[in-house]
């Protein structure tokens, strides 16, 4: 095999880009059986839903908005393969052309072997079987059919070349320390925009919902590639002089992504790399002034107070720490206005918050990653392993009490009724209690890695534990705040409704005593198991 | 080199060495230690005593199990069996009494990075309970010393590797430990903070405490060390004074590679083709 390659004649890349692409695809499956199973598993999922969306495609042929349905389709998948560089940067080596900046290769066989490795994959399947399906949703005639093949390729390129364009101008983002900051944050702004692809979704389901697309088709129709299905469209209605302006835009577009994408490959081989650039950087001169010396002479003093310092910096300056908390705030306050924007509202949605920012606590060391020696190198005695949860748990506690509180009075303000307020307050606390103690248990039973690049919050293999552990915990929570609900559901079947203001004052106690309790029983096995966790939580 | 392999006895760990005065308990007591990662054995059923007041060299080629081992010795590593005791203590009974006299700089594993340099050391040091006043004083001149005064405010996650070292040595250093486990403290540093790394260590031998540092650059661990201990595949194959391990060999590294079974493994006559020009 490798005779070959020492010929005289350089061979074509394409071959090598592609086998060297099938084995790293096939080396990260080796690495592990569960990394396997989960690459089928999303892979059969892939299909499945594929499959379904190109049926719904095929169903739609002859109704009134497919051609502006497939418009926009073609759009939001463009628009995919373009920021899905920017959130899954580590996902594909040969991405990453700076790694082949040490071989003698020109840019433009370069080009062709790089858009043909990027046809390889699960991915380019996918946008090939929907972009077809779209095409036959709209492909009137055999001319339309003609132009739809067309269109198709065209699109599939265009993706493709978008997607490696926009990676290669971003590399130079992304192997920075800020870049992979950012990119981590990036996964926020996708579950939000699945939020708001939910809200539009219910709103097409109504009755004629789907007239609603037709101004945004209309404007979508001129735009690459998705002109080219306009096209499609175009030839189906004898208008062949849009479907070749919308096919020629497309190629347009296309030969204009080639020349981008090989204009900054060429610069980004030939200059200096980012890591080069930083270490140039001086001190940044962080503000060491009064502001965190002020903040600090505020807390307490001792392990509780340094570890709760600490931890309030991770959480502004670690992306990984950053994002969960944003997740937990901003959904705890999302839910109950998405319910009540849905008609559905009512103030025992607010659980949302106590229940999101309770789940904080799982997996507390996790989030040290491997730099959890320095913690457990300093635990002797099950009283620093108690020290160091409770100012954990004290640090959750300074954002979640105050915030539950936020919510539950907001809800109750707004959604109401203000005579349920005691007992969902209280009921909250609770909740929020027992999660500090579970929570608690599981970073001491269950911990496992949070790899500090990309969107995972869990290492391979480690899933398993980490569904378990948040699953059966937030379970084991509930059981526990069960008395209080007893409690409540008492005082209403007995008729004391006047004596509902007990919840609070009894919630907070319970959450409190269950909340110490959980972390007395936590504290000797994290100060048992110190190897046991830093070697779970040394694999991301 | 052509000169007479030198058979090297492996020394009973229990005897006294003749290098050190022995008044105390040993600094590091280790009896039939084992670890086992699945099918592979990274420490092979080891014993080892190591003297207290010396500079001590762990010696082995990579994968020899010289990390594994002091993982264990420093207790973030739970042994499959076998006993380790540090200045008399067990580590795994006694952790209170072990792990204030213990400094240790890991190989491989992260620091805080995202807190700065001056932040990390205030960090660890309030953590291993000094007052605050004494922790900020101690990492001034530790800063100071090891020549991160400049870069103090940076976060440790923009730090070069060889600042990542010094900081994470003034982290093992602040409580003033008795005992000093440097996993690769040299590996990927540049010359000139090598050197302050070495003047810093050797102003904290010359007070009676113990440096215990892994390394397989043979060059330095002569200059560096009186004590050294070699390892390679999981088994010490010799500990004792520097002078005594390395014999009659010209070098620590020749004395090395004969204790290793590496010697007169030559590069083959396969590579006849090998020396540039044409291709």
């Amino acid at each position: 095999m490798s005779t070959h390659a020492t010929a005289a004649a350089p061979p074509s890349l394409v071959p090598v880009f592609v086998r060297l692409k099938l084995t790293l695809l096939r080396n990260g499956l080796r690495q592990s059986t569960g990394r396997t199973v989960a690459y089928v598993v999303s892979a059969v999922f892939g299909l499945l839903f594929t499959a379904g969306v190109v049926l719904g495609l095929v169903a739609l042929r002859g109704t009134a908005h497919a051609g502006a349905l497939t418009v926009i389709l073609t759009a939001l998948l463009t628009l995919g393969w373009a920021v899905m560089p920017l959130f899954f940067p580590s996902g594909d080596e040969t991405l990453d052309p700076t790694r082949l900046v040490m071989l003698p290769l020109r840019p433009r066989p370069l080009i062709g072997a790089l858009l043909a490795t990027s046809l390889v994959g699960v991915g380019p399947l996918g946008t090939l079987a929907v972009v077809t399906g779209a095409v036959v949703a709209v492909a009137d005639g055999t001319a339309a059919a003609l132009v739809g093949v067309l269109a198709v390729v065209l699109v599939v390129l265009v993706c493709v070349a978008l997607a490696r364009a926009v990676a290669t101008a971003s590399v130079r983002l992304l192997t920075s320390r800020r870049g992979r900051d950012l990119a981590v944050l990036g996964g926020l702004f996708v579950a939000l925009g699945f939020q708001g692809i939910n809200i539009v979704a219910q709103r097409l389901g109504g009755p004629d919902g789907l007239s609603v697309l037709e101004p945004l088709g209309g404007v979508l129709r001129w735009v690459p590639p998705a002109a080219a299905l306009g096209a499609v469209d175009d030839v189906g209605h004898g208008a062949y002089g849009r479907a070749a302006a919308g096919l020629a835009l497309t190629a347009l577009a296309l030969g204009l992504l080639l020349w981008w994408w090989q204009r900054t490959l060429t610069t980004l081989m030939t200059a200096p790399d980012s890591s080069t650039l930083q270490a140039v950087e001086k001190d940044s001169a962080r503000r060491a002034g009064g502001e965190e010396r002020g903040l600090a002479r505020l807390l307490p003093g001792g392990r509780t107070g340094t570890v709760m310092l600490r931890t309030l910096r991770y959480a502004w300056r670690d992306p990984k720490s950053k994002m969960s908390w944003a997740m937990s705030l901003g959904f705890g306050l999302l839910v109950p206005i998405l319910y009540a924007a849905q008609g559905n509202g009512s103030i025992y949605t607010s659980f949302s918050a106590s229940a999101l920012l309770g789940l904080q606590m799982y997996n507390q060391f996790g989030q040290d990653t491997s730099a959890f020696w320095m913690v457990a190198s300093t635990i002797a005695t099950p009283r620093d392993a108690f020290e160091e949860l409770r100012a954990r748990a004290l640090t959750l506690a300074l954002v979640a009490v105050p915030y539950v509180t936020l919510v539950v009075v907001g809800t109750a303000a707004f959604i109401g009724p203000w005579s349920d307020f005691f007992q969902v307050y209280g009921l909250s606390l609770g909740l929020l209690g027992g999660l500090f103690a579970t929570g608690a248990m599981a970073s001491a039973l269950f911990p496992y890695s949070i790899p500090s690049d990309g969107n995972k919050s869990v290492a391979p293999g480690q899933a398993g534990i980490a569904w378990i552990s948040l699953f059966g915990g937030f379970l084991v929570a509930s059981v526990l705040a069960s008395p209080l609900l007893a409690l409540t559901v008492w005082l209403h079947v007995a008729g004391l409704q006047s004596l509902l203001w007990v919840l609070l004052p009894v919630g907070a106690a319970y959450a409190l005593g269950i909340a110490t309790l959980g972390l007395k029983l936590a504290a000797p096995r994290v100060a048992a198991r110190l190897p046991e966790i830093l070697a779970a939580v040394s694999k991301g | 080199m052509a000169s007479e392999p030198v058979e090297k006895q492996e020394q009973d760990g229990s005897s006294a060495t003749p290098g050190g005065a022995v008044t105390g308990p040993p600094a590091v007591r280790i009896e039939g230690l084992w670890k086992r990662f699945g099918e592979q054995t990274a420490v092979h059923g080891i014993d080892l005593t190591l003297p207290a007041g010396h500079f001590i060299g762990l010696v082995g080629p990579n994968g020899a199990g010289k990390t594994t081992t002091l993982s264990m010795v420093t207790g973030l590593l739970r042994p499959d069996s076998g006993l380790v005791e540090i200045g008399g203590h067990d580590v795994w009974r006694d952790p209170v009494a072990v792990k204030s006299r213990i400094g240790v700089l890991p190989e491989g594993l992260r620091l805080f990075e995202r807190l700065s340099g001056r932040e990390l050391l205030a960090y660890i040091g309030r953590l291993r309970g000094l007052p605050g006043a004494e922790v900020d004083k101690r990492a001034a001149q530790l800063l100071d010393v090891l020549d991160l005064a400049g870069s103090q405010h940076k976060l440790v996650v923009d730090y070069s590797t060889g600042m990542r070292k010094k900081i994470g040595l003034a982290a093992a250093l602040l409580h003033n430990p008795e005992i000093l486990f440097l996993d690769e403290p040299f590996e990927g540093v540049d010359p000139v903070s090598a050197q302050t790394i070495r003047g810093v260590l050797e102003r904290y031998t010359s007070s009676g405490a113990t440096v215990i540092f892994s390394s397989h650059v043979m060059e330095l661990v002569e200059s560096l060390c009186d004590w050294v201990a070699v390892m390679a595949a999981g088994r010490i194959r010799a500990q004792g004074p520097l002078a005594e391990v390395r014999g009659e060999a010209p070098s620590l590294q020749d004395a090395f590679l004969g204790l290793v079974g590496a010697r007169g493994r030559a590069a083959g006559q396969n590579l006849d083709w090998l020396g540039g020009g044409a291709r």
